[in-house]
């Protein structure tokens, strides 16, 4: 259904659906995406992709400008021109409040690990505040 | 006879709740609808996960995880009920509590079972009975948020993993469409089956033109074992998730409806109760004109 409304050949459409709403449906010349490994550019014509998305910045190229969002890990599926991003949070690169994302990753460093297990969530924690802010900073100056 | 007054009274304090339930029934209405878009947008979620099941399972990879696989011995099983805070819906706690009821006997045979009840009205339920729930949520019932949800999802996902759990079950009032809900216990944990609503999901399969899918094979990054793997609890979660949705949409639809009984039913009573009181009044109006003339008849004969 998503794609009999796509875009046309040199143009991808960006949609980002999390369980709450669906936060982003646009056209795009160009997205580029957090995957868990690393960031995958996405340009029209795509050989079609599922993959694995890990916490970090997505940028929509579109019109000469660029929209930044912070994405939560998820799934990406590409397919005829659809970019389709499955999150359980997106939250638009300028609306991270930056002193409460620092507040929580000071405590999350101060949390003492005695297991491997709770080391293994510290640093995941770690990961995603550090990831926020990240964007939050590029967003800023970009 | 009846006092006109009295009546009066009764006709004006039926006016008043009147009134209310009809306030009542718009609140309702104004809260289903917004109910029914967190529904659609959550949907609109699900639908892509079931595709991209899909796309795995056409990939050739057998689907198979440990949160699919049914325990051979159930131990453990947990018992969710979903109710709501606040009463005033007709029959809808009544409902999900008599199926919990019904569920909860047999659950209880088991070594280890646990309640767990969301709502201010089932928490009552049990207590009354003497049956106190183990867990009980307060927040979830009236605008269940996906973090929220997301944590109890969690919970569950690591003693399910871990093996202190055996069987997770959720009886709730699912939500089919504005005119037909259904309560419903559903076993989450272990799940039975990744894909949901598969009949829509394969019409639009159909509608795609074939040469699209059938000569570019999908790329899987890392890849659809991998994928599958993580896949499978974020199902699971949101499947949670629409469990809490379809219960807060359809006790607002079951508001709306009982309210709208109630508002028509006082329509009808002040109707009959303005006949009696007219009645009332114009029986004692003719009896004191029948006193005045009888005063005048008598004055009359006397002189």
């Amino acid at each position: 259904m998503a794609e009999a409304l796509g875009a046309s050949q040199e143009q991808l459409r960006c949609v980002v659906v999390t369980p709450e709403d669906t936060v982003v449906d646009q056209p795009a010349r160009f997205v580029a995406l957090p995957l868990y490994d690393g960031e995958l550019g996405v340009a029209p014509l795509r050989q079609p992709l599922v993959g694995r998305l890990g916490y970090g910045q997505l940028r929509i190229r579109h019109d000469g400008r660029t929209d930044s969002y912070y994405v939560d890990g998820g799934f990406v599926e590409v397919a005829d021109n659809v970019v389709s991003i499955l999150t359980s949070r997106a939250v638009p690169a300028e609306k991270i409040d930056v002193e409460e994302v620092q507040q929580q990753l000071q405590a999350v460093a101060a949390r003492k690990t005695t297991d491997a297990e709770t080391t293994q969530q510290k640093h995941q924690a770690m990961r995603r505040l550090q990831a926020q802010l990240r964007v939050a900073q590029k967003g800023r100056t970009g | 006879m009846v006092n006109p007054r009295r009546l009066q009274r009764r006709r004006r304090s039926i006016a008043n709740i009147r009134k209310i339930t009809r306030t009542m029934e718009l609140i309702a209405t104004a809260r289903f609808k917004r109910a029914l878009e967190r529904v659609h947008a959550a949907s609109a979620y699900t639908q892509r996960i079931t595709r991209i099941v899909q796309r795995l399972a056409t990939a050739g990879l057998e689907v198979s995880h440990p949160l699919l696989e049914p325990r051979p011995e159930i131990r453990s099983a947990r018992v969710l009920v979903l109710t709501s805070n606040r009463g005033l819906c007709g029959g809808y706690n009544a409902n999900v509590l008599r199926a919990a009821m019904e569920h909860w006997d047999q659950c209880r045979q088991l070594p280890e079972a646990a309640l767990e009840v969301s709502g201010k009205r089932g928490i009552s339920f049990f207590r009354f009975r003497h049956i106190e729930p183990d867990q009980e949520y307060l927040h979830l019932a009236e605008k269940p948020t996906f973090d929220e949800v997301e944590r109890l999802a969690e919970g569950y996902l690591e003693q399910f993993t871990s093996g202190r759990l055996d069987r997770l079950d959720v009886i709730y009032t699912r939500f089919i469409s504005t005119a037909q809900q259904q309560v419903v216990v559903e076993t989450l944990l272990p799940m039975s089956h990744l894909e949901e609503e598969p009949a829509p999901e394969k019409k639009a399969q159909a509608e795609e033109p074939p040469a699209s899918r059938g000569v570019v094979p999908y790329e899987f990054l890392p890849s659809a074992a991998s994928i599958l793997e993580e896949i499978v609890p974020v199902s699971f979660k949101t499947r949670l998730f629409k469990c809490f949705l379809d219960a807060v949409v359809s006790e607002q639809i079951a508001r709306m409806v009982a309210m709208k009984a109630a508002t028509e039913n006082a329509e009808e009573l002040l109707k009959s109760i303005t006949r009696e009181y007219n009645r009332a009044r114009q029986s004692r109006i003719t009896s004191e004109l029948l006193d005045v003339m009888g005063g005048v008849e008598a004055l009359r004969g006397s002189s």
